[in-house]
């Protein structure tokens, strides 16, 4: 899950990394007794759960006489399609130098891998298309506490030697807080010292539970209700409702739809064993999703008994069509029980994919 | 025969959970058929001294070690105590690791990996479905009457994909020399790497069929890899950036890891990819046709 800057923020500053100083307001006025803080130039952030914000208006100067009405501006408008809610106010730093340090999981290395660049401000993808030499990587063993300070040093290169101090910060806090991202961007030096000026921190949600956080904020309500079910599901915007078995059997079935030129509504995978009842949630969830014309479901599976997915897909008793592929112990059962009811069991999952496009067309 | 074969004595941590004592039942159940050993030992902390069919039950990794020849291990643990399983399996010197747990913190996952490559142990997993070399052995859940002995290795980072494309082979005719499951999360042990240097050195494998989906560039790393043919195919052409599509690991980040991309890295490669997995088995008979 991702956090939102200033709760990014806040995990630096009790990390021990500077941040701007700065106050979270939820309306304008409340920005009155902080100015005396902030000081002369402010800078005002919507605090949305969207990436570019800068780009979209998001972001505000203003200073002691404007704050106010630029905080109200800022209230008012939509952040690519998202109210403004929350407004981070901070101080303006006087930047001299950007720099960009960031910590994320290598998947071939399977390690920790520390980025720092004298780019700093710029997304780390740009700078690596046009400016790679100013990238400095290091990979960490993760059974190691600490970053070793040569590790640091060449990371740092000719950067102020107070930015190593806040690498190794970052580092502990990314295996503390069992982060998948630690960015820091730019991390600026100023007279008064560095500073993160900006920071992402994304949480990795198999560890939600142990990092205190009980509502995982990315989902949509019915992927969280999908969640509370046990299954792995995804919003998309088409007419083909899909549930399958296993992430990567259901990933293709989505694929097949767009090969035989369908759009899909959802990615649904029940996980393994599904049994009448979930197979009957996981059928409702689906069919209640509006745009959904028909239903595919394809399972496969040494273990799923086609009675019971047949069961469930009946007891489910919605409107709209669904047509099944099943293999695993008691096919003729399933199949059985199902054309009794007038469902359709085909063979194969390209075989159910097409039947299901023509349906929707 | 990679990681292990009829002669490898498998160990199962959780032994006395629903899912290790089901598949413990199975895993024996082919061994039977087979003539293989099978599992040998169970693990569960407070629970030694019980049977899972017919399975004598350790509270020690190390306690299962003194009394029976161990080659490998597959774990059944909850989330919360996988990566420990691995750690304590590594440190008791089993060669082969295969974790089916899913949902474990990548980070526990990083350190336990870190971990069992100082003890010189290789881990499969986790989040995966495990293995099995048809005829020899089974560690893990694959449905075994789907297989069918052959030529062909199989490498997937999925479960239920896997057995639809190994159902489609064994169909075609086309049998197989050991199908992995490498896992779905971010971090996994054995990557399409480490799978294809074995594979190379195996006899019985002649050509691979290399399944894999959005998120990272494992897959182009492991065709990069290797001189030996294989057939790719790639789930999530259509899925959106930025999603999890249900496994941890299948996600476009960072304009990275999309599934187009890694197509045609793969194709500029020489790696044939399949669009549908209906037409791996014909893909995977015209390599064997060129080679001849």
């Amino acid at each position: 899950m991702k956090l939102r800057e200033y709760e990014a923020k806040k995990v630096l500053r009790e990390a021990g990394i500077p941040v701007p100083s700065g106050v979270l307001i939820r309306q304008a006025e409340e920005l009155s007794s902080h100015l005396d803080a902030l000081g002369d130039a402010i800078v005002l952030k919507a605090q949305v759960d969207v990436g570019g914000r800068g780009k979209a208006g998001g972001i505000l100067m203003a200073d002691r006489v404007t704050a106010l009405a630029k905080a109200r501006e800022l209230f008012s408008k939509q952040i690519r399609g998202l109210p403004v809610k929350e407004i981070l106010a901070e101080q303006k730093l006087a930047i001299q130098k950007e720099y960009y340090l960031s910590i994320t999981v290598d998947r071939s290395a399977k390690q920790p891998l520390v980025l720092f660049s004298d780019a700093g401000g710029v997304e780390i993808e740009t700078t690596a298309k046009e400016n790679p030499g100013a990238i400095r990587k290091a990979v960490a063993l993760p059974l190691m506490r600490d970053l070793p300070p040569f590790m640091l040093r060449e990371l740092a290169g000719k950067a102020p030697k107070e930015v190593m101090p806040v690498i190794n910060k970052l580092y502990r806090l990314f295996l503390e807080k069992d982060a998948l991202l630690a960015e820091i961007n730019p991390l600026v030096v100023t007279p008064d010292g560095v500073f993160a000026a900006d920071a992402k921190i994304i949480i990795d949600d198999n560890a939600l539970a142990r990092q205190g956080i009980t509502v995982n904020r990315d989902l949509s309500e019915r992927e969280r209700e999908a969640e509370k079910h046990g299954f792995s599901y995804v919003e998309l915007d088409g007419t083909i409702g899909v549930i399958g078995n296993g992430a990567g059997l259901t990933m293709s079935t989505l694929d097949l739809i767009e090969y035989y030129g369908g759009k899909a509504a959802n990615f649904l995978d029940v996980g393994g064993g599904a049994e009448s009842d979930r197979v009957m949630n996981a059928v409702r969830l689906v069919a209640g999703v509006p745009s959904v014309k028909v239903i595919v479901v394809n399972l496969l599976g040494g273990i799923t008994k086609c009675d019971e997915v047949a069961k469930g897909i009946i007891a489910a008793g919605i409107s709209q069509r669904v047509i099944v592929r099943l293999a695993g112990t008691n096919e003729a059962e399933g199949r059985r029980l199902l054309s009794e009811k007038g469902y359709e069991m085909l063979d194969t999952m390209d075989l159910v994919v097409k039947k299901a496009v023509e349906v929707a067309a | 025969m990679i990681y292990g074969d009829k002669t490898t004595g498998v160990l199962v941590q959780g032994a006395t959970g629903k899912q290790g004592e089901f598949h413990i039942g199975l895993m024996n159940a082919y061994a039977k058929q087979v003539g293989g050993r099978g599992v040998v030992a169970g693990v569960t902390p407070g629970k030694g001294g019980q049977q899972v069919h017919g399975v004598p039950v350790y509270n020690t990794v190390r306690e299962a070690m003194r009394d029976h020849d161990i080659g490998a291990a597959v774990i059944f643990v909850p989330a919360g105590a996988a990566a420990d399983s691995i750690m304590e399996e590594a440190n008791a010197g089993i060669p082969t690791i295969v974790c089916i747990t899913e949902h474990i913190p990548v980070h526990d996952t990083m350190k336990a990996v870190a971990y069992a490559k100082v003890q010189g142990s290789v881990v499969i997993g986790p989040n995966c479905p495990g293995l099995l070399s048809p005829g020899e052995v089974k560690m893990g859940i694959m449905p075994a009457q789907l297989f069918s002995r052959g030529n062909v290795g199989v490498i997937s980072r999925s479960g239920t994909l896997t057995y639809e494309v190994v159902d489609e082979l064994t169909r075609a005719g086309i049998g197989q020399s050991t199908v992995v499951g490498i896992g779905g999360d971010p971090v996994i042990g054995q990557t399409f790497v480490d799978v294809l240097e074995r594979f190379e050195k195996d006899p019985e494998t002649k050509a691979v069929v290399l399944i894999g989906e959005v998120g990272g560039n494992l897959e182009e790393e492991g065709a990069d890899s290797t001189d030996m043919p294989i057939v790719a195919y790639i789930a999530g052409v259509s899925a959106p950036p930025d999603k999890r599509m249900g496994h941890a690991g299948a996600i476009v980040e960072g304009g990275e890891g999309d599934a187009r991309s890694k197509i045609s890295r793969l194709k500029k490669n020489g790696v044939p990819v399949a669009s549908r997995v209906s037409e791996i088995p014909a893909m995977v008979k015209d390599l064997f046709l060129c080679r001849c």
